[in-house]
């Protein structure tokens, strides 16, 4: 088969360097190759961060920070309330919501206690 | 029983209630044993609050409510933080009061605060529950 002169000349030009890879081949391999890695990367490093790695958990003074109120106690039948009966029967230390709370312990203040309080 | 298994238990898809709230499950795993080691030692009954303070009455008002909602608030001691707030609340009963004063309240207070301001919610309450029982000592 005969090739014709010009044409040897034109693709010898795209084939510039060692390798001897073509404009689009260069492309595809140095450019391509590594943004699809990256993407891989990001893709896997947002579905971990969202499925709580802590994120979102993080306290941080002075910025809001949403949760549940809780209340811990080593033993928890110590709760005064009906709430703290449902919760003794897991040995779990319990967690109140707000609305448990504000439905006990309306009555008169016992004296003589003591304590401190501070702020950061 | 951790709370990976009481949610295992209760057979339902919703996690425990007590995971929506400021602490991961291995925070929650040594809070519970700082409590627990804290009740053990010292006989008192120590409880920790993390949630608002109700801003309709004084913040002391209503944390020595939550205090009274213990069975027994005069040997209970209760740590109540508020995160957003930035503030940070001992009250001691009656009985609990003679084996902690408030200047030791105090202090356990200040290096509370400390780890608090620094964004470690968990390490200051561990901190503060070990200080507190320290110096109440046994029972």
């Amino acid at each position: 088969m005969i090739v014709h002169p010009t044409r040897t000349f034109l693709v010898s030009l795209f084939r510039l360097g060692a390798l001897g890879l073509s404009v689009t081949d260069t492309l595809l391999y140095f450019v391509g190759v590594p943004a699809a890695a990256v993407l891989v990367i990001a893709g896997l490093a947002a579905i971990g961060g969202r499925k709580g790695g802590g994120g979102d958990k993080r306290y941080r003074p002075g910025r809001p920070f949403n949760f549940t109120p809780v209340w811990f106690l080593g033993r928890p039948e110590q709760l005064a309330d009906s709430a703290g009966t449902a919760l003794a029967a897991g040995a779990q230390a319990p967690a109140l919501t707000s609305r448990k709370q504000q439905q006990a312990g309306r009555e008169a203040p016992a004296g003589g206690t003591g304590g401190a309080s501070d702020r950061w | 029983m951790t709370v990976g298994e009481k949610q295992a238990e209760t057979g339902t898809a919703v996690p425990p209630q007590v995971l929506d709230g400021p602490f991961s499950t291995r925070q929650l795993l040594r809070i519970d044993e700082a409590l627990r080691l804290a009740d053990q030692g010292t006989g008192l009954v120590f409880s920790v609050y993390v949630g608002h303070f109700d801003e309709d009455e004084s913040i002391r008002t209503y944390t020595e409510r939550l205090h009274r909602q213990l069975a027994e608030p005069d040997k209970s001691v209760l740590i109540a933080v508020s995160p957003n707030q930035r503030q940070l609340e001992i009250v001691t009963g009656k009985y609990a009061r003679k084996r902690i004063p408030d200047t030791y309240a105090k202090l356990a207070a200040l290096s509370m605060v400390a780890s608090f301001g620094g964004g470690d919610l968990a390490g200051g309450i561990i901190q503060g529950l070990d200080q507190l029982a320290t110096h109440a000592g046994k029972g």
